[in-house]
């Protein structure tokens, strides 16, 4: 141990060792002289990890060396990583093949710098440094002179130190415990731990003054857990390292202070990086990433050929933010750019400005979705309650239609009512004959089973007509065959009224998915239409078209007429409600056909021929669709 | 002859249940499924009388009954309809036809109607022949009796007969006797009467005086 340059601050410098053996203390510089510029081609940096890829320290250190040369040498550097794994193969013979391996792997590309991370790629490199990169300029980083010299580093290796500064850790565990009137400083019994004591104490010597000071040291582990556990509650604890205790037990540092700040009645500081994450608030530290900066600013420096010299890492305060949870420390407190780790930002600290704006589209999206449910439901009801209208309506139009029909319906009834009694009467007649024509009654039984069978179908149609409907009754049904059982209904009426009813029906099926009799309601509003239309404009020619058929994949039904058409002007209006043309008309028909079409996702619409007459049509879309073109 | 009944009616179930009927009851029938079917028939068909369905696509009962009236003036119509349109009915019975019938109607009126109307076919056959047979005495008239004929029956003398024909009134006399014998006239009341059912009078009723 030794005191360096400055006075009254001890370097402690250590090997950035992923897990961070503490190995070495004391300050040591070696200036190098400068040396000439690469500049034929790209430089060659070969990058020496001491132990496998997985090492988190010696990764996180190569990698923001990586990034920061790469940024300095604009991408123009040739970049070589070797994984030395000497921790796992410490014996000679691997020491010694890997150097004969990297001596011809590298054969026709010689590095020009080698940065050797750690203790054990600084003794490597110095031993094979002619045969493995032979001119080069070494970087070592992570470890203080006094190792340098027990590995016999020659001078004009340039090294990036690591220093570690109590008292700056000190002063940011003050600024965090303003109240604070102890001060306990804990330190092993191995000779690194004792000179990080003396150093100690020199440099908080006038810090100590303030507080009630303790300097807890030759202890066993046990002695400094109980200790520590008993300390007033203002106080500050700083933890230099335990590599032995009294007792003579080797420790990692961190997992001995683990074990002190674990049941300490106190906060716990210490200088070192990896004590985070081991029970202390925090310390002024060097962080590995800083160090990798410091590094690739040396290398791209050697690079360059500008004189270079030895370095110190940039020092970081530190801190645990779940210590300072823990302890109830002030945020606030910390010493400007004090590093927060495991800081488990609110997530409005996070992202505010996109959780806002988030909160703000996620309310509105809600305020939108709320307005949309509502207006679902509102709209919902309002459907179930026209819906309801619409079939009372429809109820009423088809009540309307059957009391149109009625006459000419009770008439065609009575044609087939006639024929069987004539039928009967004919038959008794012949049966008081002493011969009777048994072949003809057995044929006129078999009329009078037709006769009524006829009656039973028109009857059946009438009670189709006026069934009511508490809700739709969605069905499947070709068009056409509605269209024909409509025509049959109105045929009566249409010969009463002396009109030729055509019908052209498509060859093939419409299938439509509806409610029958509502469909069969249009087509007979329509009819009904059209056949008035006809009386009222007294043609001599009175003929009632109907054709089904498909257009642009849908179901379509024509009705026509030869009436006198409809009047330009009225042709927009023809199917609002109680809008009549008629004398005797509710003006109700074909703005119910209109609501049974749209209800069903089809359209009506009217045009005049041009040879006269109106013509309505009608198109609903098919159903499965997906399987009629499949 | 028997006569024979014509049904016209399109519905077939209809038409030959009453006809079944009908010739159960020995009545002669002829169904036709239109008007135009029977009207087609009827230069050859069987005199009697016609059932007549007022309903029926194509021509109507009543457009029927007015070719009828042309073609056929003897036989008698019975209609026949599902219900009662007065209006329909009222302009039947205006042209002449013989009676209505009411589907379904009982056999016994049916028969009844039928029996009627056949009835009537008969008187007017009857009345019809009677007058065909004037005609032939009126026409078998020469030209100066049947000028002594119009003459009697507008009501003038002899005297007046004479002069008015420019010729003497024993001459009027024998014409006058030959006219009453060749018609089979007892009386200048039958002369009267002849000349009015052969549609004489009215021709000439018109005549001025002179």
């Amino acid at each position: 141990m030794a005191l360096g340059e400055r006075a009254g601050r001890l370097r402690c410098v250590c090997p950035l060792l992923a897990s961070l053996l503490l190995i070495g203390s004391n300050c040591y510089a070696v200036t190098s002289d400068t040396s000439q510029a690469i500049v034929d081609r790209v430089p060659r940096v070969l990058i020496l990890y001491p132990y496998d890829e997985r090492l988190a320290a010696t990764t996180a250190a190569g990698e923001a060396l990586r990034n920061r040369l790469l940024e300095a040498e604009d991408g123009k550097v040739d970049l070589f990583s070797e994984f030395l794994d000497l921790s796992r193969f410490p014996e000679a013979a691997h020491v010694a093949r890997m150097g004969r391996y990297l001596a011809e792997k590298y054969t026709a590309r010689r590095p020009d710098v080698v940065v050797a991370l750690g203790k054990e790629s600084a003794s490597f490199i110095s031993s094979n440094r002619a045969s493995i990169a032979p001119g080069a300029r070494i970087v070592a980083a992570g470890f203080g002179n006094s190792t340098a010299e027990n590995i016999d580093l020659p001078d004009d290796v340039i090294a990036a130190f690591t220093t570690f500064d109590i008292l700056k850790t000190a002063e940011m565990a003050r600024k965090l415990q303003p109240n604070a009137r102890h001060l306990y400083i804990i330190g092993g019994s191995s000779e690194f731990d004792r000179g990080w004591l003396a150093t100690a104490r020199a440099d908080l010597d006038e810090f100590s003054r303030s507080y009630e000071t303790t300097y807890l040291e030759d202890l066993t582990i046990e002695e400094f857990i109980e200790r520590a556990a008993h300390v007033p509650s203002d106080s500050i604890i700083l933890a230099l390292t335990i590599f032995k205790d009294r007792a003579g037990r080797n420790f990692i540092p961190r997992e001995a202070i683990r074990q002190i700040a674990a049941t300490a009645s106190a906060p716990a500081y210490g200088p070192y990086q990896t004590y985070i994450d081991h029970g202390v608030v925090g310390g002024n530290t060097v962080t590995f990433d800083n160090l990798g900066r410091s590094l690739g600013n040396l290398v791209a420096d050697v690079i360059a050929g500008r004189p270079v010299s030895d370095i110190q890492a940039p020092q970081t305060n530190i801190v645990d933010a779940r210590q300072l949870r823990r302890w109830g420390l002030a945020e606030e407190n910390l010493p400007p750019g004090t590093i927060q780790m495991y800081k488990e930002k609110t997530f409005w600290e996070e992202h505010w400005l996109a959780s806002t704006g988030a909160l703000g589209v996620v309310l509105l999206q809600a305020g939108v979705i709320a307005a949309l449910l509502l207006e679902r439901r509102r709209r919902q009801d309002a459907e179930s309650r026209s819906r309801l209208h619409l079939l009372e309506a429809v109820h009423l139009n088809q009540s309307a239609t059957a009391g149109a029909l009625s006459s000419s319906i009770a008439h065609e009834l009575n044609q087939p009512l006639s024929a069987i009694r004539n039928n009967a009467e004919a038959a008794s007649q012949l049966l008081r004959t002493e011969s009777p024509d048994l072949q003809l009654i057995q044929q006129i039984l078999q009329d009078i089973q037709e006769d009524d069978q006829r009656a039973g179908d028109i009857i059946g149609r009438m009670r189709g007509l006026l069934k009511k409907r508490s809700e739709i009754d969605w069905q499947e049904f070709d068009l056409n065959d509605v269209t024909s059982s409509a025509i049959r209904i109105i045929h009566g009426e249409a010969e009463r009224r002396g009109i030729t009813l055509k019908a052209t029906e498509s060859t093939i099926k419409l299938p439509v998915r509806a409610d029958k009799v509502h469909v069969q309601q249009v087509v007979l509003n329509l009819a009904t239409n059209a056949m008035d239309a006809m009386n009222d404009a007294g043609s001599r020619r009175r003929i009632l078209t109907f054709a089904t058929g498909l257009a642009s994949e849908k179901a379509a039904l024509c009705v026509a007429d030869t009436g006198n058409g409809i009047p330009e002007e009225r042709l927009s209006r023809i199917f609002e409600p109680f809008f009549t043309t008629k004398q005797a008309g509710t003006g109700l028909g074909l703005s119910i056909a209109r609501a049974i079409v749209e209800t069903y996702g089809g359209k009506i619409s009217a045009y005049n021929r041009p040879e006269g007459g109106a013509i309505f049509r009608v198109v609903l879309p098919l159903a499965r669709q997906e399987e009629e073109g499949g | 002859m028997k006569s024979i009944v014509h049904i016209i009616d399109d519905d077939r179930s209809y038409r030959t249940a009453t006809a079944r009927l009908l010739s159960a009851y020995g009545v002669k029938v002829e169904a036709y499924e239109s008007g135009d079917q029977f009207l087609a028939c009827l230069p050859g068909c069987e005199p009697g009388c016609v059932l007549l369905d007022l309903q029926m696509p194509g021509q109507t009962g009543l457009q029927i009954q007015r070719q009828l009236r042309e073609l056929a003036p003897l036989l008698p119509i019975v209609f026949l309809t599902g219900e009662g349109d007065i209006k329909t009915g009222v302009e039947a019975m205006k042209a002449g036809a013989q009676d209505f019938l009411e589907k379904p109607g009982s056999v016994t009126v049916l028969m009844e109607t039928i029996e009627r109307a056949l009835a009537q076919y008969e008187r007017r056959r009857a009345e019809h022949e009677r007058l065909q047979e004037l005609r032939t005495l009126v026409a078998s008239l020469s030209t100066r009796e049947a000028e002594v004929f119009e003459l009697i029956v507008c009501g003038l003398l002899n005297k007046q007969i004479a002069y008015a024909l420019g010729i003497s009134e024993r001459t009027v006399k024998v014409h006058r006797h030959r006219v009453m014998e060749k018609l089979g006239a007892r009386s200048l009341v039958e002369v009267v009467s002849i000349a009015a059912s052969t549609g004489l009078a009215n021709q000439r009723a018109e005549r001025p005086e002179i």
